[in-house]
């Protein structure tokens, strides 16, 4: 155990210089990603300033929260070991449960939001997916994570429940199932403008069906569980599929599969009803094994073309949209709204439910908290600054094109140059053309919600290393496998979200509670079906454009979940009497409170009708009381239904605000309790256990996990007092 | 590390993280802790871990 002393030295001189070197290499590229201006930058600065700050986080700052704030202790057994029943709980190797942690929380999130953020330019959301993660989002990953694993796994609805309060526990169910709600819409949204008027994407998407079937088939018949083989002949079939949707775009067939956005949102809802009544083995589970799997590569793909390529950077680091707030992607200033927009990558409050769900029962050692929480946070982190780089080397007039509503650019080449030019970005009419046909779509104006313009950044990035003939193979795919894994998330959270609509109104109707009644499951389903759906269809009709009125509400409703998430980590760590340390999630937690109340705020008051969901509601009806339309609504119907939409989303927007500042209230009360008796409240904790298992904390073995494994008795270490033992704290 | 070795590990985190390792960690499980009971086919096995998928759905995140 005891190493000589020449050793230590040398390591920590050795340790001391690699530090020194990645904070330097970080420094220096956050300096020219800050300070250069007015020539482009390499995206290779992007990825330095990005790693090596993620390095240095990890390294220090996550450790000493393990350590010191958290109090992760060795030789404590985890649920994963003391409950393990070989299903639910077992302990599972750190690097297979990264994969798994890392496979359910990140998705389209930390790929949408930062091409929507790229109109104010690359620095201001580059800034926030790096610093916000390090000090918010992986915070709270972490911290939810380890203190669910303290709690045998307990959701973050009971957590809340429990620590603060009914109403708390409340507040937190009805955000949980509004963010569901919202979140199944704006996804849904996106892979409906993805595949709007795309033969080509549309057909490739609707082979996806039959393949997960034919999948399914095999495993439950043919060869139960063998999971590997049946993954790789999907993900064949898959790249078949995307080579004959080529084939089918240039056949007759074409215009079977050329359809409307009103009609694909009919066809995602009705597919999500039938998906989700369905057994998972037939559809579910095998669609979940194929996205897992185009994924992770196409994640793996995107930093290698990045790497290898080295493409520069071609819009502006800021863009006059961060001062003016006048930006045609979304309305509102830089603050609150860049903070709102990129929710996943930099701090996402949906995770906080991953984190008290599966993962902490199947965690190993409490010191993987770190690894699993806090690392596999930062690599979701880095996906969104890679397709950050994706949207930002695209041309901006091809940008803003492509993500303006069609209000504002129209539907024709002319009419969006002519728009793009009034924003103060140039692109004529056929280099416009020339950019739908070099992937082989008619038409790439107005295709919102970031899936297009990422392909078309991805294309760029692949077909640099392939070859220019490939682009519209590598365009179709980047969207194919983005729909794949939406539709997925679309399915999977239709379960989720029926799944606590059973739950509650199994209070009521005893029925419903058991959760295979046919008719119970039905019903729930087609209920929160519908309600996504509704706001799925209204945001396909909006004359204003759904992802530029629906996105901002999705970022609130994210983000007021993550600070139910923030508010419970900071009760529990008051509790266990380390007010000191509370700011570790407090200050994340003011801050995430400021940024959600302030663009609540300005959705709900807002004279400005373009951010105002109430001042917009009011101008179209008071034209249409006046009998006039207002453009972009180009008849009745379209006035009425931006009055409905602006109206409920308002209403909602106003829901989210009340809704936080009744957690945080509610908390405040049990803080102030807490602080005021001068000792730590009663633990909710499961009593020590003694561990028996010996694992690494990281990724590697350190030398002294090689020289004295965990638990394998170390007669003092667990030595410990009563009070130690209770508060849960470092020895 | 030699190729093979390499290549051996790849398969066994395959394995690992698509649950195909599942059963035979199950059969191991329950020779085990319950040695007395009998212990499931893996087709009733896959078939009943499928089925508990259903009434336990996991969230997706975004």
């Amino acid at each position: 155990m005891d190493l000589g002393g020449r050793t230590m030295r040398q390591r920590s001189t050795r340790s001391i210089a690699i530090w020194t070197g990645v904070a330097i290499v970080g420094a220096v590229s956050w300096g020219v990603i800050a300070l250069v201006r007015g020539e482009q930058i390499s995206a290779a600065w992007l990825i330095f300033a990005a790693l090596g700050s993620y390095a240095i986080a990890y390294r220090f700052y996550a450790r000493w929260i393990a350590r010191k704030v958290l109090g992760v202790d060795r030789d404590r057994a985890t649920p994963a070991e003391r409950l393990d029943n070989a299903m639910d709980y077992q302990p599972t190797d750190r690097r297979v449960l990264f994969g798994h942690h890392f496979a359910a929380i990140a998705g389209a999130g930390p790929l949408v939001g930062p091409v929507l953020a790229a109109q104010m330019g690359y620095l201001p959301g580059t800034i926030w997916i790096i610093v916000g993660v390090i000090f918010a989002g992986a915070v709270q990953d972490m911290v939810i994570l380890f203190f669910s694993m303290r709690r045998d796994g307990k959701s973050l609805g009971q957590m809340a429940r429990e620590e603060i309060g009914p109403v708390g526990g409340v507040a937190a169910l009805i955000a949980v199932f509004s963010i569901m709600i919202i979140l199944l819409a704006v996804l849904a949204l996106v892979v409906v403008n993805a595949l709007a008027q795309s033969p080509w994407g549309t057909f490739s998407l609707a082979m996806t069906i039959p393949i997960a079937f034919f999948m399914g088939f095999y495993l439950r018949v043919l060869r139960p569980g063998r999971v590997i083989e049946v993954t790789a002949i999907g993900v064949a079939l898959l790249l078949v599929a995307i080579v004959l949707g080529g084939v089918v775009d240039d056949s007759s067939l074409a215009d079977e599969f050329t359809l409307s956005p009103e009609t694909l949102a009919l066809c995602l809802i009705g597919y999500g009803f039938i998906a989700s009544v369905l057994p998972v083995w037939m559809l579910l589970a095998p669609r979940d094994y194929l996205s897992t799997f185009m994924k992770i590569g196409v994640i793996a793909l995107l930093a290698v073309g990045i790497v290898v390529t080295l493409p520069l950077m071609e819009t502006e680091a800021v863009t006059p949209f961060a001062s003016n707030g006048e930006g045609p992607v979304f309305a509102g200033a830089l603050f609150p709204f860049v903070f709102i927009i990129i929710a996943c990558g930099a701090l996402s409050g949906f995770h906080s439910l991953i984190a008290s769900g599966t993962t902490p029962k199947m965690i190993e050692k409490e010191t993987q908290v770190r690894f699993i929480g806090y690392g596999a946070m930062l690599m979701e982190s880095f996906v969104a600054v890679m397709a950050m780089i994706a949207a930002c080397i695209i041309e901006p007039g091809l940008y803003f094109a492509m993500n303006a509503p069609a209000g504002v650019v129209g539907d024709t080449v002319q009419s969006a140059s002519q728009a793009v030019n009034g924003l103060g970005f140039q692109i004529s009419p056929g280099e416009l053309q020339a950019a739908a046909a070099s992937v082989e779509e008619d038409s790439l104006v107005a295709r919102t919600g970031g899936a297009p313009t990422l392909a078309i950044g991805m294309s760029e990035i692949f077909s640099g290393a392939t070859g220019q003939g490939l682009k519209a193979f590598w365009y179709h795919f980047a969207i194919m496998f983005e729909a794949l894994f939406i539709l997925t998330t679309v399915d999977a959270g239709t379960r989720v979200g029926r799944f606590m609509l059973q739950d509650t109104l199994g209070n009521v109707i005893k029925p419903f509670a058991n959760v295979s009644w046919k008719p119970g499951l039905v019903i729930t389903s087609a209920v929160v079906v519908a309600a996504w759906g509704w706001f799925l269809y209204g945001g396909v009709t909006n004359p204003l454009g759904g992802i530029n009125q629906l996105f901002p509400l999705f970022g609130i409703a994210n983000q007021l979940l993550a600070a139910v998430a923030l508010t419970v980590g900071t009760t529990l760590l008051i509790k266990a009497g380390k007010l000191r340390w509370a700011w570790v999630t407090g200050l994340p937690l003011a801050w995430d409170a400021t940024v959600t109340l302030t663009a609540s705020y300005q959705k709900v008051f807002s004279d400005d009708p373009k951010i105002g969901f109430f001042a917009q509601r009011d101008q179209f009806q008071d034209a249409l009381d006046a009998g006039e339309v207002l453009p972009p609504a180009t008849s009745v119907d379209d006035m009425e239904t931006v009055v409905t939409n602006s109206t409920v989303d308002g209403v909602l927007a106003a829901l989210f605000a009340v809704l936080i500042v009744i957690v945080i209230l509610d908390a405040a009360r049990i803080w102030v309790r807490v602080i005021r008796s001068g000792r730590p409240a009663p633990t909710t904790e499961t009593p020590f256990v003694q561990t028996e298992i010996s694992a690494p904390a990281g990724l590697f073995p350190t030398a002294d996990e090689r020289l004295a494994p965990a638990g394998a008795g170390n007669g003092e270490r667990f030595m410990r007092t009563e009070e130690e033992t209770r508060a849960g704290g470092p020895r | 590390m030699t190729v093979r070795e390499a290549l051996a590990g790849v398969r066994w985190y395959l394995r690992e993280v698509s649950g195909e390792s599942a059963y035979d960690r199950y059969v191991e499980h329950v020779r085990r802790e319950h040695p007395d009971e009998p212990v499931m086919s893996r087709r009733d096995f896959e078939r009943w871990r499928q089925d508990d998928r259903d009434a336990n759905p996991r969230a997706r995140c975004c």
